[in-house]
């Protein structure tokens, strides 16, 4: 009874305040820029410049072959600006280096093709035609991109140079010289002989999807580990925690009800951002448990952290640090390939990957798995907490 | 003026000191700096994984080995499971005369067409000896993404310094010590400069740090000191706003969570949209910040382009500050 009737009390204080609002608010933007912002089909930002030294005829008979077989489509010219720039390259075999210097400054339009994904038809690469190397070299330079003269010879052969910036790895560098040690017919005959076996047909979250499990995580739960530091530092500073000294009512209850509210916050938050984007897609038991545990395991370890410090300011440092090392994890679920295996003791990892499991309808004993496991880490921190507070009351 | 003005610099530096956060400020930024380091040469080098049999042909497995990333692993049952993990590991494995590639199936064309294209140029023998590609090199040797997570360091940096300044006001407005302020010789503006002073030299000293220890010797210095400067007036308007704004630290806490959606924009739109969209980021002076900061740093910057971004940083910071300045003058009352 006690427990409902602070948890009721905190609610109202929290409904008073702006902070409560704010967090409504903020996941209405969210949800907006998700709806309105995120298209729903990733869009390429690739580019690559092109010039070709070969005879126009074959050039454009090149170019509207891949439009016909549907790999690429024409998009409007695109306009340039080149600016005046200075700088030397190097031919990577023979080490010959040529300076250039530009001291013009002008904009040329490009034709650009725009190539896609077989399969999805999506957008892969922009492709733009200059009809001068010079402007092709320029702009590899100036919009870092890759650049690639093409040319043909007396006996139809087409070979490439390409410019590269210089940062490119070696095995990508590798990967580009093999690449032309055959002729393009041949490779693609060999190509669509390769044996191809898929192990399921797997579900995958389109673009705006996709981003659904970084917000919940990071506006969510991980939101929950600062905004209880808040909680508990603006009560140190009214004196409630002193207060509480002198109640009948324990430490645990009064803790406990600060995390109520914050669940109440992010619940409220994340469905606002979740429903309208997944519909009727999760499993909402699933996705509720996890969302709760998650949050309860994020919220204890604000309260461990926040008895340690007795003001906002004091807290900083460590409040900080913990949040950016919550944060790295985003790197391994935007770029599955960078998947270190210390990267998955970061409690934001599981949680990720968790989220993302629910959205798809995944795999549930992963997140039933890490459900347990985040449970069991929010209660042991939860109780570490309250130890640190009753010990020392207002510290 | 000037002498008040360093008064109130010395004596928040002084308390501030008590608590370590302008040492957290500097700090921060040049253990992260140090993080991103240690973290991008793994980042950077992102080509495919690929999962291989032991026992397969040696000859195969090195040729692969050029080109990607490569685990090997005892049957093929222990390719399937590796497979099925969370990241994008492809595995090739023999299959009657020739190879089979086994995919999970919900990876990037990318990665399916990587593999792909590495085992049909192994089978048809070919070799770097044989290419008729050449490469030529610009000679830049940092990767963008660094530069990207440098600059994004800086832009959580300045917002930082706006936090740094915002919970000494809520702290000083608990104290009561503003209302004190009010009845010294000490300007209105006086104060807000004052107050602001601390953050901002501590966000600069951590800036140039952090660019430092990421290896950015060689940039022009006269730009990135000039972009500082200006950004440290966009930390003082973040700092002033959500202070004097926020009655309590739960509310100054909210508004961290408002300001992080402006810069996590501007950077998402300079990054991802299209040059014709561009100009709807305009309105926000991280954009313009963020900017000039990635040309600066990636060494196409010129003193045009740095200059207008300065001056928009300057321009929105204001229009933002003289906007809000009947609120302000409230708070400090």
């Amino acid at each position: 009874m006690k427990l409902l009737s602070n948890y009721i009390k905190e609610m109202k204080i929290a409904a008073r305040g702006f902070y409560f609002y704010i967090e409504i608010a903020m996941a209405v933007v969210l949800l907006a820029v998700l709806l309105f912002a995120i298209s729903e089909t990733s869009t390429s930002s690739r580019k690559q410049f092109i010039y070709n030294d070969m005879p126009q005829k074959i050039a454009e008979y090149i170019k509207d072959s891949s439009i016909d077989r549907g790999e690429a489509r024409l998009a409007d010219p695109t306009e340039f600006k080149l600016k005046p720039a200075v700088f030397e390259i190097m031919n990577q075999e023979t080490g010959e280096t040529t300076a250039y210097r530009f001291d013009d400054e002008k904009i040329i339009e490009l034709e650009t093709i725009e190539m896609l994904d077989s399969s999805t038809g999506e957008l892969t690469e922009t492709v733009y035609y200059t009809e001068a190397e010079e402007d092709m070299i320029r702009l590899a330079y100036g919009e870092s991109d890759v650049g690639a003269t093409v040319t043909m010879d007396g006996y139809g052969r087409v070979s490439y140079q390409y410019y590269l910036q210089g940062y490119e790895t070696d095995r990508l560098e590798s990967l580009l010289y093999i690449s032309h040690s055959e002729l393009p017919g041949v490779i693609s005959a060999k190509k669509d002989r390769q044996v191809v076996r898929t192990l399921g047909v797997m579900e995958t979250l389109n673009n705006r999807e996709n981003l659904v499990p970084v917000f919940l995580v990071f506006a969510g739960s991980l939101m929950g580990f600062f905004i209880v530091l808040a909680y508990i530092f603006y009560d140190k500073a009214e004196g409630v925690i002193r207060a509480f000294a002198v109640t009948p009512s324990s430490m645990w209850k009064y803790l406990i009800s600060k995390v109520f509210v914050l669940l109440t916050i992010v619940i409220v938050s994340s469905s606002i951002i979740t429903i309208p984007v997944m519909g009727g897609q999760p499993n909402y038991l699933l996705f509720y448990i996890f969302l709760i545990i998650t949050t309860f395991a994020m919220a204890s370890l604000g309260l461990l952290v926040a008895s340690f410090f007795d003001s906002i300011s004091k807290s900083f440092g460590a409040m900080y640090a913990i949040m950016i090392a919550l944060m790295i994890p985003a790197f391994s679920y935007y770029i599955p390939s960078f998947d270190p295996l210390w990267l998955r003791f970061f409690p934001s990892y599981p949680m990720l990957q968790g989220f993302k499991e629910i959205l798809l309808r995944g795999d549930t004993g992963y997140v039933l798995t890490y459900s347990l496991i985040f449970l069991a880490g929010g209660l042991v921190l939860f109780v570490l907490a309250n130890i640190r507070f009753k010990k020392t009351l207002t510290v | 003026m000037i002498k008040k003005l360093l008064i109130i610099f010395k004596r928040d530096l002084l308390s501030t000191r008590r608590d370590a956060m302008a040492t957290y400020m500097v700090i921060i930024p040049l253990i992260l700096a140090v993080g991103i380091t240690l973290f991008t040469p793994g980042l950077n080098d992102t080509t495919v994984k690929l999962a291989m049999l032991k026992s397969d042909d040696i000859e195969h497995i090195d040729y692969m080995k050029q080109f990607s990333k490569v685990e090997l692993l005892g049957s093929v049952e222990e390719l399937e499971r590796r497979v099925e993990k969370r990241d994008d590991v492809v595995a090739i494995a023999p299959r009657g005369n020739g190879y089979e590639i086994i995919l999970q199936g919900n990876e990037s064309e990318v990665v399916e067409e990587y593999a792909v294209l590495l085992n049909t140029l192994f089978e048809l023998g070919s070799t770097e000896e044989e290419t008729t590609a050449q490469l030529i090199s610009f000679g830049r040797t940092v990767p963008p993404l660094k530069t990207m997570l440098v600059v994004m360091l800086i832009s959580m940096t300045i917002m930082l310094a706006g936090m740094l300044i915002a919970m000494s006001i809520v702290e000083e407005k608990v104290e009561n010590t503003i209302n004190a302020v009010n009845v010294t010789p000490v300007s209105q503006t006086g104060f807000v400069l004052g107050k602001s002073l601390l953050g901002g030299v501590a966000a600069m000293l951590g800036i140039i740090g952090a660019i430092l220890i990421t290896g950015f010797y060689d940039i022009n210095w006269f730009m990135i000191v000039l972009v500082g400067l200006t950004s440290m007036i966009l930390s003082f308007v973040i700092g002033f706003l959500q202070g004097l704004s926020s009655s309590d630290v739960m509310e100054a806490a909210g508004g961290v969570k408002l300001i992080v959606l402006p810069l996590a924009g501007s950077i998402a739109g300079y990054e991802f949209l299209a040059d014709k969209w561009q100009w709807t980021m305009y309105w926000s002076p991280f954009y313009w910040a963020y900017k000039a900061n990635i040309l600066i740093l990636s060494k196409t910057a010129d003193w045009r382009t740095v200059l207008l971004c300065t001056v928009m940083v300057i321009v929105l910071s204001l229009v933002v500050y003289l906007v809000a300045l009947p609120k302000l003058r409230k708070g400090l009352s």
